[in-house]
């Protein structure tokens, strides 16, 4: 995106004539825009397309350096859009602005003993729609689904100002395309998302977890698959690996009284595998955020079949690095900066070698790689791309491919 | 439409020269007239040929062939669809699916298995009961309908409540576009980068090309299964013990209604013994057996509280079965009661269930016609039979517009005009009703990208016809609309 960048003045008084755009400043040579609605938020669009200026969606910011960099004319920030657009909690649905924090509004829905079903990072300060540009999940994803089977309705302005809705309120609707789907995980390069109407669940009325330990990753990985394939009230497993040892932690979810009995035979699969006996274990589902804590470091998310888990935490810990794996096959890595660039090489062909799966970096890529294993994108996906956002004005070359 | 070269070329691309195989073009027309309508017979179409490829390579054949002389093509599976959706476009090809029809792997250890789509519903399961697995989705027709169909249609059934729709279940995609390229979305592992194809293309209705393969999750059978017969004097008190048991935390497998029509026209078909009365409550729970005990017990109280006269749980597989038996049968039982019937697929909020089904009973009275209600009550899915006799001059176009009405009735409740059976044909119109224009130029702009030259399913799920980069195009109106019967906004 090359074309000149208006005079802030020039946008201030052809937005600032029809709307109240509540914030709008300059900085280090971007207009900053802070719209307060839909509406506001479609006349920026139009008018960056218009003129062809390259606009920069953010949300609180916290998974900014995923993807490609962004050069940008106009910072438009979603800070300002948001709250609760109600919460029908008799039909388990809810529509909420997507600048609102995720654990903003899972305490609004709390109130209702209802929940958004899923465990995204860094819950108090990132966005809801900066989760969903990112397709963001955690451990939950294994009984819940992904933001997929969880989003049923949205609101979204395309890059010439259209504001379109896609899906409804209700949980079951197959009327026309799901276009919530293809915005889902598309990192703001289709159009900006800016309501969202999710489908809820009621909140577990007990959670307990345990954990169990290893100086191997296959007994766990054995054990997992096992877990897996029995009929337990699992919420969430994962696997963590690092130099230290390995273990495995399982959520169990059900009411009280069928916990114990549960336990029990959690315990029994157990021995029969591993022949150590669980350990009762507090929150152990902020690991994966505990990888990303110190600064610095090669961070991945790696993806793969169940199957693979432990032979890829493995080959992790082999490297130097650390892993934290959802039994769903999504796995986060990290690796000390001196190891970095090796580990990455190696990993991408031990995943590759595993059958299915990608590796994408998400921090301390050197500048002149691309996160994405394959390169490439599909022709069909830059048609799709290039029909939404002819000019290329919305997160120009963030995604995968440069789309 | 069809001319002998372009024949010539579709058998060649069917059929392997010199092979015994019987072969895979149909142009007789005494034997295209089978794959004249679907489910929704009452509007039918002839197709210049019908082609049965035996792979993807065949199926990629054909399309080019469509996508060098612009020949509209429809994907067919078992037509049992209920919107028209595999309507021929008359003239055109017809690309049945009923030779591709094979389960290529199972993979139990990651919960998954590859296949093709001509592959029966059932059969799924059947592949993978042995190892005490399930595929979850469970459409009423499914002993008979195909995963293709499925996928076109994201296909729900009384199981989805808890474990659901299709898109829930459908991993990655072979996909043949619309210019004869093949193309995979997603991947067995989660989180392929890149859009989310397979989301867009599972529910698009055979309008943004043909699924070749399909990977699937299956689901672990649970523990336990327990069904719960509940007998109320009235629809809402019925509606509001479902919304008690959703309050109170559960997730039924099942949450089924039906009204005293529809369990007359079921008792009367397959005789599951159901209690005489207003609306029929049907909760199935399934997971640990602890935990289905108690929530059994619980659910049942909830009933109880909400005036339900007569709860039975049922005892034993069989009489499971039985119950199932007669709620999956309520549709093809309608023909006990009434000559015809028009089956509709409104979706509501939940809360809304005994507004609406006070004002569609209204609106029957008014025009002196019967609607029978069986219902997906645990999540606002109705599927109100309008019933009526086609001897009767004008019935038809009066139950026709009444069935109409019905949906925007359920739009107006913040609804969706199709929870399962898809827009297809039959609910172009109603797509104008609950979105507006730039909502539908924004899914054209999806289908465009696909579909350029607009031939994978023409003329199906928009209002109105139009074509690339046109605004708005060529207006066919609905038989009703010339009848002068109905209008459409
Ligand atoms: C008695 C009865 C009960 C029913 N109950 C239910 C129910 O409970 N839930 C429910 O959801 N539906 C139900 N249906 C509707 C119907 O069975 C489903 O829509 C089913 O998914 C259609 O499958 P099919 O194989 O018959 O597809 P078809 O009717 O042949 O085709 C349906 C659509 O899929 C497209 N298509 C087919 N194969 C492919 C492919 N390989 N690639 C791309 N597009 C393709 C077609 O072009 C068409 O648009 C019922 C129907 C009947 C008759």
């Amino acid at each position: 995106m090359t074309a000149a960048l208006s005079s802030f003045d020039d946008l201030r008084a052809s937005l600032g004539a029809s709307l109240n755009v509540a914030s709008m400043v300059e900085r280090d040579g971007k207009i900053v825009v802070s719209p307060q609605s839909t509406e506001e938020v479609a006349a920026i669009t139009s008018y960056a397309n218009e003129r062809e200026l390259a606009i920069e969606i953010v949300g609180a910011g916290t998974k900014r350096g995923w993807g490609n960099p962004v050069q940008a004319n106009i910072l438009l920030e979603t800070a300002r859009l948001t709250g609760m657009r109600g919460h029908s909690w008799q039909d388990l649905t809810a529509t909420v602005a997507v600048g609102t924090p995720w654990a903003a509004m899972q305490r609004t829905l709390a109130a209702h003993g209802q929940w958004v079903a899923l465990d995204p990072l860094w819950p108090e300060t990132a966005t809801v729609g900066g989760i969903i540009a990112t397709n963001d999940s955690g451990a939950l994803r294994l009984r819940y689904g992904s933001l997929r089977d969880l989003i049923i309705g949205m609101t979204l302005v395309l890059a010439d100002g259209t504001v379109a809705k896609s899906g409804g309120k209700v949980v079951k609707n197959v009327a026309g395309y799901d276009l919530h789907k293809l915005m889902t995980g598309a990192f703001g390069t289709l159009g900006v998302i800016t309501e969202v109407t999710f489908r809820l669940h009621p909140i577990p009325a007990q959670t307990r977890s345990w954990s169990l330990s290893s100086e191997a990753a296959e007994p766990l990985g054995e054990l997992m698959l096992k877990v897996l394939d029995s009929q337990l009230s699992i919420q969430a497993i994962q696997l963590r690996a690092s130099s230290a040892g390995y273990a495995l932690d399982v959520e169990l979810a059900t009411l009280p009284e069928v916990l114990t009995l549960q336990v029990a035979a959690l315990d029994r699969l157990a021995e029969s595998v591993v022949a150590t006996s669980l350990v009762s274990q507090d929150q152990p589902f902020g690991a994966r955020e505990e990888l990303f804590a110190p600064a610095g470091g090669l961070i991945v998310k790696a993806t793969m079949l169940p199957s693979a888990v432990a032979s890829v935490s493995s080959e992790v810990v082999r490297l130097g690095g650390s892993a934290v794996t959802q039994a769903t096959g999504i796995m986060y890595a990290r690796f000390p900066d001196g190891v970095a660039a090796k580990a990455l090489v190696a990993l991408r062909a031990s995943v590759t070698a595993a059958g299915d799966g990608s590796v994408t970096v998400l921090r301390g890529l050197d500048a002149s790689a691309s996160p994405w294993s394959a390169e490439g994108v599909s022709a069909l996906s830059r048609e799709i791309k290039r029909r939404f956002d002819p000019n290329g004005i919305l997160n120009p070359g963030r995604f995968v491919g440069g789309i | 439409m069809l001319n002998s070269a372009i024949l010539d070329a579709l058998r060649a691309a069917v059929d392997v020269e010199g092979a015994t195989l019987p072969s895979g073009l149909i142009t007789a027309t005494n034997q295209l007239q089978t794959y004249e309508c679907d489910g929704l017979t009452n509007m039918r179409a002839l197709p210049g040929a019908v082609v049965l490829p035996r792979s993807t390579e065949q199926v990629q054949a054909v399309v080019r062939i469509c996508d060098q002389f612009r020949i509209p093509f429809v994907a067919r599976g078992a037509g049992t669809g209920l919107s028209g959706g595999a309507l021929p476009a008359e003239g055109g090809v017809v690309i049945s699916f009923a030779r591709m029809n094979r389960i290529l792997e199972i993979d139990i250890p990651n919960q998954r298995l590859i296949v093709e789509p001509g592959v029966i519903n059932t059969h799924v399961t059947d592949a993978v009961a042995a190892y005490g697995y399930f595929y979850a989705p469970d459409p009423s027709s499914q002993t008979v309908c195909t995963i293709g169909g499925n996928v076109a249609e994201n296909a729900g059934g009384a199981h989805c409540l808890k474990y659901g729709f299709t898109t829930t279940h459908v991993l990655s995609l072979e996909v043949v576009l619309p210019n004869g390229e093949l193309a995979t979305f997603g991947s067995s592992a989660p989180d392929a980068p890149g859009y989310d194809l397979t989301g867009v293309f599972v529910g698009s209705e055979g309008t943004l090309g043909v699924a070749t393969k399909i990977t699937l999750r299956i689901v672990k059978r649970p523990e336990t299964v327990q069904v719960l017969l509940a007998a109320f004097d009235s629809t809402s008190a019925a509606a509001q013990a479902v919304s008690d048991v959703i309050a109170a935390g559960m997730l039924p497998a099942a949450l089924e209604m039906m009204d005293r029509l529809s369990a007359k026209a079921s008792e009367a078909a397959v005789h599951p013994n159901y209690p005489v009365c207003e609306a029929l409550l049907l909760v199935e729970l399934d997971g640990p057996e602890a935990e289905v005990n108690a929530q059994m017990a619980e659910a049942t109280a909830l009933c109880q509280k909400n005036g339900a006269w007569e709860v039975r749980l049922a005892q034993t597989a069989q009489e499971r079965g039985l119950i199932w038996k007669g709620r999956k049968a309520a549709f093809a039982a309608m023909g006990r009661i009434s000559p015809n019937y028009i089956v509709q697929d409104g979706v509501i909020p939940r809360t809304a269930l005994p507004v609406v089904l006070e004002a569609i009973s209204r609106m029957a009275t008014e025009v002196q016609l019967r609607v029978a209600n069986v219902f997906h009550a645990g999540d606002g899915n109705l599927h109100p039979m309008v019933l009526y006799d086609q001897a009767i001059p004008g019935q038809e176009e009066i139950a026709l517009d009444l069935s109409y009405r019905i949906l925007h009735l359920c739009v107006d409740h913040g609804g969706s005009i199709t929870g399962e059976h898809g827009v297809g044909k039959e609910k172009q119109q109603a797509m104008g009703y609950m979105f507006s224009e730039p909502d539908l130029d924004t899914m054209q702009l999806v289908r465009h990208a696909f579909d350029p030259h607009n031939i994978a399913n023409p003329d199906k799920l928009f209002p109105r016809t139009r074509l690339c980069g046109e605004k708005s195009g060529p207006y066919i109106p609905h038989p009703l609309e010339t009848a002068g019967v109905a209008e459409f906004f």
